[in-house]
């Protein structure tokens, strides 16, 4: 199977509780090799996918194929998933070797290889050295990477990560990011995390699907959900920004002109004149002085954090509006609190979006 | 954090309260082994003739058999029984499962003497005289809290997680249940057989009140011998039941671990 074709294909996929909608005609489709990211507040439905994907919550309708099969009605033990569990769900009687080799057992493979593997997949998450342990004299971390050796070692055709990171303290976390990247990469695995760490997601993934009240909002390569969110939620669930209401009022070529407290501005979107419309940017788009051609709005500054490398500005731009900047280290001036200051940004790198509840 | 002094005194108080304790049963089976007719300490020899008359006491074999027959059969019956209501009052979405709870527990709470007065008015009442049906019922209302408690708090300990990671490994539902659910409540399982049948088979206030002359449990017929004749028989006896318990609790240790019967860790 080439590198790009299709792995796992998910269409049509709902799945409701009681009266509740958890699921709603979800499609994802991912490429073999490819690292996969569910994103979205609680609730919004990532685990309910992720089991479905299991097998362990079948949906009601929509289909599932994995591998070139349609597995949406086979049962979990013969799905072929790898799943890491939050709370990694080892089994206490058994020690990690006996825990990584448990899949292979049930299997029926024979002895050796089971040995064999259950060596290589420990050896992959650094534990070679404490097969014998037993699960409850391991430390968090380490179990941890028990789990992902139990999972990855029935060469699973697709891994599944339920927050999987998240009772790991903060700098531990972090590690693990950037290793089981590197781990997963080098084991060519297809692999789906749920999260509802931004960062976790930006770091981990090919892609990242953005979801919401059951339905993905936006599927896009971190970079591009960062820099062209498709959504209002989109935008305000990765990174900060600066947003603005306002009135449509001229519309052409998938541009238009929006009259906002803080003056006229001009943004990507198609809508119809009228519309009330979100008016976005992203702080680093931000830039000190008047620019001819680009948007730009005046202020008074109401805060500055110095964060290292760059430093937040946020402006009052009167009528409840407010700008948030972005400067980098190497900005010769640094606006202070109470300054008058005018702030420009790049028409393209403004967004309107429809004007809807925010999050 | 506490300081050397009381660490010191907690462990004074430990080993004498434990020498209280033992101290008695030490005395009985060195008695047991005495060679004169009364209880003393056998300074002058030891002899096993005491052991020999175990076996033609009056009535002997009868009451073993019969606390023995009550006992394994009442503790059978709790485990399936106890282990079943313990699955739905743990697991089941039973209205009133806590107090349900607390219901089934709630005879080792009660004083065994008002236990077993209960029971007889009770079984008068309702005109159920059989002597062994009705001692198997009461022994029963006695063993089943014993395996209630322990599979309930073993079952609300259980992860349902690990089922669900034993399928995606490869298991079915019933293979999961098997490979993952039953080693883990097994120590849970032993341990409540292993009370229950104790409870049972030393049980003295509740049987009190339910036998009679023909069948008398093995408790009953041996607190008779000591009124009729007090004689070293009695200590070898104590000794013989005292060496059983010991064997049993040090099987249990080896499948399981005495630890988790004393509930001072997991
Ligand atoms: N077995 C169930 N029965 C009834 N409702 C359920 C069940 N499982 C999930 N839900 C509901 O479905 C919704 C989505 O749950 P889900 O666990 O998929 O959310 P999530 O995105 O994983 O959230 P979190 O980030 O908190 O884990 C929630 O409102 C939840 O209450
Ligand atoms: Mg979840």
């Amino acid at each position: 199977m080439s590198e790009a074709a299709p792995h796992l294909v998910i269409s049509g996929v709902s799945k409701r509780y009681g009266a509740a909608t958890v699921l709603e005609r979800v499609d994802l489709t991912i490429r073999r090799g490819e690292l996969v990211t569910l994103l979205g507040p609680s609730g919004c439905g990532k685990t309910t996918l992720l089991r479905a994907i299991a097998g362990l919550a079948p949906p009601d309708t929509g289909t599932i194929a994995l591998a070139g099969r349609d597995v949406t009605h086979v049962p979990p033990h013969r799905r072929n998933v790898g799943v890491v569990f939050q709370n990694y769900a080892l089994f206490p009687h058994l020690t990690v070797a006996g825990n990584v080799a448990f899949g292979l057992k049930v299997r029926g493979t024979p002895k050796a290889e089971i040995d064999l593997a259950v060596r290589r997949a420990l050896a992959l998450v650094k534990l070679g050295h404490l097969g014998g342990r037993r699960i409850s004299a391991l430390s968090g971390g380490q179990q941890q990477r028990v789990a992902l050796a139990r999972a990855i070692a029935v060469e699973p055709d697709v891994l599944l990560f339920d927050e999987a990171l998240s009772a790991l303290d903060r700098k531990l976390r972090e590690e693990m990011q950037v290793e089981l990247r590197r781990l997963l990469q080098e084991v060519k695995a297809t692999a789906i995390f749920v999260t509802h760490d931004q960062d976790e997601a930006l770091t981990m993934s090919d892609r990242v699907a953005v979801m919401n009240k059951g339905r993905i909002e936006q599927l896009a390569a971190p970079r591009e959900l960062y820099a062209r969110p498709a959504s209002l939620f989109a935008l305000n669930f990765v990174g900060l920004s600066t947003r603005i209401a306002g009135q449509v009022v001229g519309a052409q070529d998938g541009m238009v002109e929006v009259v906002t407290p803080v003056g006229r501005l001009s943004a990507r979107g198609a809508f119809q004149p009228g519309a009330s419309v979100i008016v976005a940017t992203r702080p680093e788009q931000l830039r000190l002085g008047a620019d001819a051609g680009a948007n730009s709005a005046a202020g008074r500054v109401r805060s500055v954090v110095f964060q290292g490398s760059r430093t937040l500005v946020d402006v009052d731009a009167g009528a409840g509006a407010s700008l948030l900047a972005e400067l980098s280290g190497r900005e010769a001036e640094v606006p202070r609190v109470h300054d008058e200051v005018r702030f420009a940004w790049p028409v393209a790198e403004t967004f309107a979006f429809a004007a809807e509840a925010a999050p | 954090m506490m300081t050397r002094a009381a660490i010191v005194v907690c462990w004074v108080l430990a080993i004498g309260l434990a020498l209280f304790l033992v101290l008695p049963l030490a005395v009985i089976a060195a008695a047991s082994f005495s060679p004169t007719p009364v209880f003393d300490l056998p300074l002058s020899g030891a002899s096993l003739r005491w052991y020999g008359r175990i076996g033609r006491l009056d009535g002997f074999w009868p009451s073993l058999f019969l606390s023995l027959q009550i006992a394994l059969l009442s503790t059978a019956l709790s485990l399936v029984a106890g282990t079943l209501a313990a699955i739905a009052i743990a697991r089941g979405k039973l209205p009133g499962a806590t107090a349900l709870g607390t219901l089934l527990v709630s005879p080792l709470m009660m004083p065994g003497l008002v236990l077993g007065i209960a029971l007889l008015q009770y079984f008068r009442m309702i005109g159920f005289t059989a002597t062994w049906s009705a001692l198997l019922v009461a022994h029963l209302v006695v063993t089943l809290p014993y395996v209630a408690r322990t599979m309930i708090a073993g079952l609300s300990r259980f992860d349902f997680t690990l089922i669900e990671a034993a399928r995606t490994l490869g298991c079915t539902y019933a293979g999961s249940v098997i490979r993952v659910m039953v080693p883990a409540l097994a120590p849970s399982f032993l341990i409540s057989g292993l009370f229950s049948l104790l409870a049972s088979f030393d049980n003295y206030p509740v049987s009190i009140f339910l036998t009679d002359v023909r069948s008398k449990t093995l408790p009953i017929r041996m607190l008779q011998y000591i009124e009729e004749a007090p004689d070293p028989t009695l200590a070898a006896l104590s000794t013989l039941i005292l060496a059983g318990t010991l064997v049993l609790l040090l099987i249990s240790d080896r499948l399981v671990g005495l630890h988790r019967m004393a509930g001072t860790a997991d």
